[in-house]
């Protein structure tokens, strides 16, 4: 979106990221931040992604961001956001969710009710906190909002790569990351299988100790001369080894479907 | 009670809770007359006289009874309002000494028309009782266990009613459109926003959302014209536009219908919203939301369909079903079973048709209650 008109923000202003997809909402907070005074606002974002594309090149301090927005929503958006290694402070904006609130409340993450009073702006503007990715994760699980993301997140320096979820081929646990291969290539991501694997049933089988496929690309599973079953995905040219440990559930899942 | 206007009404209010029926409408005098006729036959039965003696018995019986039982119930008739303004219990009493004593009274009165009968003629009549107190005596033990009897019956039936009653306002006030949180307090938020930007759209959009309200206060029963209905639906989709600009469009091809075909309030109205809420707001681009209407012979067909967001962009929101299940059940109290709702799940788009009969459009079909 636009960049701010007004004049470059002195160093001990706080440099503030708008997100919300309805243009009357972000009108509002932009000319409450105004009167506020001692916030810069950098930009406006009308989604998850495009908010993880301006954080990126804009850098805030903080950011407002709408729970309920299309594509992307908030939550999830705030998930890619803690990865980054200085990720911004995180206030969520709702008209009204139940589920969301309660989250909030029990997380202790700071929230701002639409209609936004102007007193109440600036103050959770002030205490602005970063946001930890378990915490974020428990926030997922508990509003029911962004439990299971459409993207992950890779991070390449202070940039974050988001691949979209069914661009995924499989995920393999080595020493310390875990690497994802997708059609554009491969990325280290820094999670767990487990999680993954958790957040992501039915669509990705467990195949091994350290390997988690799509089933969506599952093309074939056939057996190598030493007698090891492998399953062959579309699109990727190495093929990988099922343990005999995963072997009858995971058959199971790709055969029936769930 | 202070002023004489509020006297009868409350008076009526209470009558109309209270557990006796009321014995001066014909229906209660025919039970009456029944029950005293069938009451008579048994106890002339009960007697095990001879034949003659039966049908003497019979006849004897059952005229006592018609009088006891038509005297109470004018007693009764005369006495429920300042019965019904009593607390219960002493009220269940009063209405019990008012049915003892009535049928004492009369006991009384009969026995002394045999004593002038006998004088008059100079033999006790047959079939008037001739000893005073095995005559009153028995017939006031009678009398008090068949009011306690009755009077119970009474009370347990009213009991009944009004929980059936109390179920059916329930079920009506659940049904009950209501407005979401969610509209109402985006709705507020842009109304925030509007009235430094442009005062004259927030001012229309309050008096758009008064509107909504107003509508959604009704009683789930009430009907209004199709016109209304459209108008309702158009209100709400002006107060959406606002917020989500250029992603929703709403294409209208209502011009067929009869607007002045009667139909239960927010029929329209709940399909628009959930169309925007589960078609339109999940993309980041919007679309297009298409009603349609048309007159199939006398039932009118009102559709709604909206593009279906994929699995990965649509968001977890309940409540389409629910929305449904509701207006199926109003459709089902306004039509009386000749509306129909369907869902066409189909790839990429999501339509819900109604089908229901055109009502008091001129024509001079009674509206179902």
């Amino acid at each position: 979106m636009d960049e701010s008109p007004t004049s470059p923000p002195a160093s001990e202003q706080l440099r503030a990221l708008i997100v919300d997809d309805e243009a009357p909402a972000r009108e509002r907070l932009r000319r409450l931040l105004e009167e506020i005074g001692d916030v810069a606002i950098v930009g406006e974002a009308t989604n998850g992604m495009e908010a993880l594309d301006r954080c990126a090149a804009l850098d805030p301090d903080v950011v407002l961001l709408d729970v309920r927005m299309p594509g992307m929503d908030g939550i999830e958006a705030a998930r890619h956001l803690a990865t980054l290694e200085e990720p911004p402070a995180v206030i969520f904006t709702t008209a009204y969710d139940e589920y969301a609130l309660a989250a909030f409340e029990m997380e202790a993450v700071g929230y701002l009710l639409k209609p936004v009073r102007r007193e109440k702006l600036a103050r959770a503007v002030r205490h602005a906190a970063r946001l930890a990715g378990p915490q974020l994760a428990r926030l997922a699980e508990q509003s029911q909002l962004g439990r299971r993301r459409t993207q992950i997140c890779a991070r390449l320096g202070d940039q974050l790569r988001l691949v979209p979820l069914e661009d995924v081929l499989y995920f393999n646990a080595g020493q310390k990351y875990v690497t994802m291969r997708h059609r554009g290539g491969r990325e280290l991501i820094d999670e767990s299988l487990r999680a993954l694997e958790q957040e992501f049933a039915p669509d990705f089988i467990r195949i091994h100790r350290n390997s988690l496929v799509a089933r969506r690309y599952v093309q074939a599973v056939e057996r190598n001369p030493e007698g090891h079953l492998l399953v062959r995905l579309t699109g990727c040219e190495e093929a990988l080894q099922v343990s005999r440990r995963y072997a009858a559930e995971a058959l199971r899942q790709i055969r029936t479907g769930h | 009670m202070n002023t004489p206007a509020s006297a009868p009404e409350n008076g009526r209010g209470d009558e109309r809770d209270f557990f006796l029926p009321d014995f001066c409408e014909a229906r209660a005098v025919l039970a009456i007359v029944l029950i005293a006729a069938l009451l008579g036959f048994v106890l002339a039965l009960a007697r095990q006289s001879t034949p003659d003696g039966f049908w003497f018995d019979l006849a004897r019986t059952t005229a006592f009874l018609l009088w006891a039982g038509l005297l109470c119930a004018a007693v009764l008739c005369r006495a429920r309002p300042w019965l019904a303004g009593k607390p219960l219990r002493p009220g269940i009493a009063w209405s019990l000494a008012l049915m003892v004593g009535t049928i004492a009274v009369l006991s009384e009165v009969v026995y002394l028309l045999g004593r002038v009968w006998a004088a008059r003629l100079g033999t006790p009549s047959s079939i008037l009782p001739d000893s005073h107190w095995r005559f009153v005596l028995p017939n006031i033990l009678i009398a008090a266990v068949v009011s306690t009897l009755a009077l119970r019956y009474f009370y347990v039936a009213q009991q009944w009613r009004r929980s059936v009653e109390l179920e059916a306002q329930a079920r009506i006030h659940a049904l009950q459109a209501r407005i979401r949180p969610h509209f109402l307090f985006n709705s507020m938020n842009t109304i925030a926003a509007l009235t430094r930007s442009n005062p004259a759209r927030a001012e229309a959009a309050i008096e758009d959302l008064a509107d909504l309200f107003r509508v959604s206060l009704n009683d789930a029963r009430a009907q209004i014209t199709l016109e209304e209905e459209i108008e309702i639906a158009r209100t709400y989709q002006r107060i959406e536009q606002l917020r989500l600009g250029d992603r929703l469009q709403v294409r209208w091809d209502v011009g067929d219908l009869p607007q002045r075909s009667v139909v239960p309030s927010l029929l329209l109205q709940p399909l628009l919203e959930n169309a925007i809420r589960h078609g339109i707001e999940p993309l980041p681009q919007g679309g297009i939301v298409d009603v349609r209407g048309r007159l199939d012979d006398d039932t009118i067909v009102l559709e709604v369909t909206n593009p279906k967001p994929t699995r990965a962009q649509a968001s977890p929101r309940r409540g389409n079903r629910m929305a449904l299940e509701n207006i199926r059940q109003r459709m089902e109290l306004a039509f009386s079973g000749r509306g129909s709702i369907e869902v066409d799940d189909a790839e990429g788009r999501y339509t819900v048709r109604l089908r229901f009969p055109r009502i008091g459009d001129g024509a001079a079909a009674a509206i179902p209650a």
